[in-house]
C-alpha cells in the first residue's frame, strides 16, 4: 500500500521575529487550507493512505470538513506533548511504518526536527514559518502531487531527492544535536525567546549551503560563497568587528552589516571548535544548545543528512514519462495513472 | 538579553514572593479565615514577574481577577496586600474590597479588576494619557484567554494600535475561561494570530519560562517607548488551582494538571541560574528563608490588625 506522511506544526510562525523583524504571520487556518490541497495532490497521486502526527489545533482533521480524499487519512497514535519532541517522535513511527514520504508544514525549526527523527525516508519540507532557508514555499497541490509519486514510488529516490548534508554538533566528544542550515555560537547563557538578531552576540557560525538570494543567517555567507545543500563542503566563519563586511538580510525585514575576521571551507567529518564556554549554539536560527563552563563543543559537516524530495525534479520525471498525460481516442485525457 | 546577577535574582525573588503568597492564602482560604473569593496565580508567576521586570515605576500595569501575582511583581506591599485580602482596615482599600480592588497609583498599579476584560480600555487610557502629555511611559496589560473574547479587549486592541499608543498586551493563555476549555470558546489556538487584524506585532512565549517572557516583553517595552505602538504577547501557562478556590476542577484532568506542574518555572530558573553560575544553590535557598520572613511578616500583621468598624461603612462611599 502507498503510504504518505503529513507533519503539520501549529506552533510555527509565531515567534519573537514578529516584533524584533517583520516575519510574516502564517496563522494555524492557512495552515488548513495548505493541507486540504497537499491532501488532493496526494490523491491525485494516487497514494492510499496517509499518516499524520496528531496535535492540538486538529490542521488535517480541519482540513478534512471541507474534502472527502479517497484514501484513508489516519492520525497516528502517540502522544501529544506540545513540543519539538512530537515532531521529532512522529517522523521516526511514520519511518518504521513504510511511509514512503513526510510532508512538512513549518519552518527550518519543524523540519529540523522532523530529520532528527528520520533514516531514509524522503522529506518534503513546506513553508510556513519565517526564515525559510531548508522549507520551500510552494503550492501545496503541486507539492501533494510530487510527494505522491515518490510515496508510490513511480520517481526514484535517486531521481526525486538530494542528499542534503547537515551540521553535528559535539559536546565534550559526544553528538548531541543537528542543524540543516545553520549552526552559530552566540554569546550568551540564556536559550530564553530562541530566536536569533543580535548579530553582536555571534561569534561563530557555520553553514551547509550558501545562496546570495537566501534569508537568515544562511545569507551572509551567501554573499560570499555559492555552495550547494548536496555538496561535500560548507562554510565557517569568524565573526567580529574586524575583516571584510557583509550586508545580509538575517530576518524577514531586517539587514544586519557584520564583519568576517575569517573563513574557511568546511571539509566533511572535520571538527570545528566553538571557543569559549559557557555559551549557547544556535541551530538553524534558534538558541537551542547550551554549552557550559569547561565543557568542549565543536560542529562539523556531514554528508548523511536528509534525503530532501525535489519537486521540480519529480515533475520534470513525470512529465518526461508522460505520467499525467494518456492519449485516448477522443484525445488527451488526464486522469493519473496508477502503475 | 540582559542578564546581570542583580536583576535575575531579584526576578527569582518575587517569583518565589508570589509562590509563597498564594500558598499562604490557599491554606489560610481552606481554613476559613479569608473572607470572599480568591483566584490564585500559583504555577504563572513566571509571566508577571518576566513582564513587570521590564518596567519601571513610571510605568504602569493593569491586572485581572487573578491579580496578586501582577501587584506583587510590580512592587506592591505584601502587607498591605495580605491585610486587604484578609479584610482588615489597615489593607489596601481599608479591607472593603479584598483581592480583587487592590490599586497602588504611586507604583503605577491601576488596579486589579473584576471585570473581565476591563483592563483593555484602561491600559489604553493610560497609555493615551502617555502619548498626550509626551512621556515615554508604557502601559502593560495583562488579560487572560478569556478576556481575549471580549469586545472590550478587541476594541483596545485596535485603538491601541490606530493611535500607536504605548501599551504592551501580555495575554495569559491559561487554556481555560472559568471552566470552558479554549477548545470550545475559540476557533484559533494562538491569540497572538489576532493581532495580524490590527497591523500590530503577536508572539507566543513559553509563558512558564521567565527570561523568554521578560525577553519578548522588553522587546515589545521597548518598541512603545520608540512610539512604534503596542504589541501582543501572548504567554502559554496554566493555572495549577481552579478558577477559584474551591473550585472541583471537574473540567480538567490530573495527567494535564500533573504535565504542566512538571514544567513549574521556578525550578526551571533555579536551574538555569545555578547552570549559568549566576547563583548558588545555597544562594537561592537563603533568597526563599528571606521571603519566607516577609511573607511571615506579612502574615503578621494581617492577622493582627483590626476589622473595618462599623462606623466606617459609608466612608469613601461615591453614590
Amino acid at each position: 500500500m502507498s503510504l504518505a506522511a503529513i507533519v503539520a506544526n501549529p506552533a510555527s510562525g509565531k515567534d519573537i521575529r514578529r516584533l524584533v523583524a517583520h516575519g510574516s504571520v502564517f496563522d494555524n487556518q492557512e495552515k488548513v487550507r495548505m493541507v486540504r490541497r497537499l491532501l488532493l495532490g496526494l490523491e491525485r497521486a494516487g497514494v492510499e493512505r496517509v499518516l499524520y502526527m496528531p496535535e492540538g489545533y486538529g490542521i488535517v482533521p480541519r482540513a478534512l470538513n471541507a474534502i472527502r480524499p479517497a484514501m484513508a487519512v489516519d492520525a497516528l497514535e502517540m502522544p501529544v506533548r506540545n513540543s519539538q519532541e512530537d515532531s521529532i517522535r512522529a517522523a521516526e513511527i511514520m519511518e518504521t511504518l513504510g511511509a514512503g514520504v513526510v510532508i512538512v508544514l513549518g519552518g527550518d525549526g519543524t523540519s529540523r526536527a522532523v530529520c532528527k527523527g528520520l533514516a531514509r525516508m524522503p522529506v518534503l519540507p513546506l513553508s510556513t514559518g519565517t526564515n525559510n532557508v531548508f522549507p520551500f514555499m510552494l503550492e501545496a497541490t503541486v507539492a501533494g502531487l510530487a510527494a505522491g509519486l515518490v510515496a508510490r514510488g513511480v520517481v526514484d529516490r535517486e531521481i526525486a531527492c538530494v542528499r542534503s548534508t547537515a551540521l553535528e554538533i559535539c559536546v565534550d566528544g559526544e553528538p548531541v544535536d543537528l542543524a540543516l542550515v545553520d549552526a552559530a555560537v552566540y554569546e550568551d547563557v540564556f536559550v530564553a525567546s530562541r530566536a536569533v538578531w543580535d548579530m553582536s552576540k555571534v561569534s561563530k557560525l557555520c553553514l551547509t549551503r550558501c545562496r546570495p538570494d537566501s534569508i537568515g543567517l544562511s545569507a551572509i555567507g551567501g554573499q560570499l560563497e555559492l555552495i550547494r545543500p548536496e555538496e561535500p563542503r560548507g562554510l565557517a566563519m569568524d565573526l567580529g568587528e574586524n575583516g571584510e563586511r557583509v550586508v545580509a538580510a538575517i530576518a524577514p525585514g531586517l539587514f544586519e552589516e557584520v564583519g568576517i575576521v575569517h573563513r574557511e571551507i568546511m571539509a566533511p567529518g572535520r571538527l570545528y571548535p566553538v571557543g569559549h564556554a559557557p555559551c549557547l549554539i544556535a541551530l538553524d536560527g534558534e538558541r537551542e544548545v547550551a554549552v557550559r563552563s569547561g565543557s568542549q563543543a565543536a560542529i562539523r559537516l556531514i554528508l548523511d543528512g536528509p534525503w530532501v524530495v525535489d519537486v521540480g525534479r519529480v515533475m520534470e520525471a513525470a512529465r518526461s514519462r508522460g505520467i499525467f498525460v494518456r492519449e485516448t481516442s477522443a484525445g488527451r485525457d488526464f486522469r493519473p495513472i496508477r502503475e | 538579553m540582559s542578564h546581570s546577577k542583580e536583576i535575575m535574582v531579584k526576578m527569582y525573588t518575587t517569583m518565589n514572593r508570589i509562590r509563597m503568597f498564594e500558598s499562604m492564602l490557599q491554606e489560610y482560604f481552606a481554613a476559613g479565615k479569608i473572607p470572599g473569593f480568591v483566584h490564585l496565580y500559583l504555577g504563572e508567576e513566571a509571566v508577571a514577574v518576566g513582564a513587570c521586570s521590564c518596567l519601571t515605576d513610571r510605568d504602569s500595569i493593569t491586572s485581572t481577577h487573578r491579580g496578586h501575582g501582577h501587584l506583587i511583581a510590580k512592587g506592591g506591599d505584601l502587607k498591605l496586600m495580605m491585610a486587604e485580602i484578609f479584610g482588615k482596615s489597615t489593607g489596601y482599600c481599608k479591607g472593603k474590597g479584598g483581592s480583587m480592588h487592590i490599586a497602588d497609583f504611586d507604583l503605577g498599579i491601576l488596579g486589579a479588576n473584576g471585570i473581565v476584560g476591563g483592563g483593555g480600555p484602561l491600559a489604553t487610557g493610560a497609555a493615551l494619557a502617555a502619548k498626550y502629555k509626551k512621556t515615554d511611559d508604557v502601559t502593560i496589560c495583562f488579560f487572560g484567554d478569556g478576556a481575549s473574547n471580549q469586545g472590550t479587549t478587541q476594541e483596545s486592541l485596535n485603538m491601541a494600535s490606530a493611535w500607536k499608543l504605548p501599551v504592551v498586551f501580555v495575554n495569559e493563555n491559561n487554556g481555560y475561561g472559568i471552566s470552558c476549555p479554549q477548545c470550545k470558546s475559540m476557533a484559533v489556538t494562538d491569540i497572538a494570530d489576532r493581532a495580524a487584524a490590527y497591523d500590530m506585532p503577536g508572539v507566543v512565549v513559553d509563558g512558564n519560562d521567565v527570561l523568554a517572557v521578560h525577553e519578548a516583553v522588553g522587546e515589545a517595552v521597548k518598541r512603545a517607548r520608540r512610539g512604534e505602538g503596542p504589541t501582543l504577547v501572548e504567554c502559554k501557562t496554566y493555572r495549577w488551582r481552579g478558577h477559584f478556590e474551591g473550585d472541583a476542577c471537574t473540567y480538567r484532568c490530573t495527567e494535564e494538571l500533573n504535565e504542566w506542574m512538571a514544567k513549574d518555572p521556578i525550578p526551571r530558573f533555579e536551574e538555569k541560574l545555578v547552570e549559568s553560575g549566576l547563583a548558588t544553590a545555597e544562594e537561592l535557598e537563603g533568597v526563599k528563608a528571606a521571603v519566607k520572613k516577609e511573607l511571615d511578616a506579612a502574615l503578621e500583621f494581617a492577622q493582627s490588625s483590626p476589622l473595618p468598624e462599623l462606623s466606617a461603612l459609608l466612608d469613601d462611599v461615591y453614590a
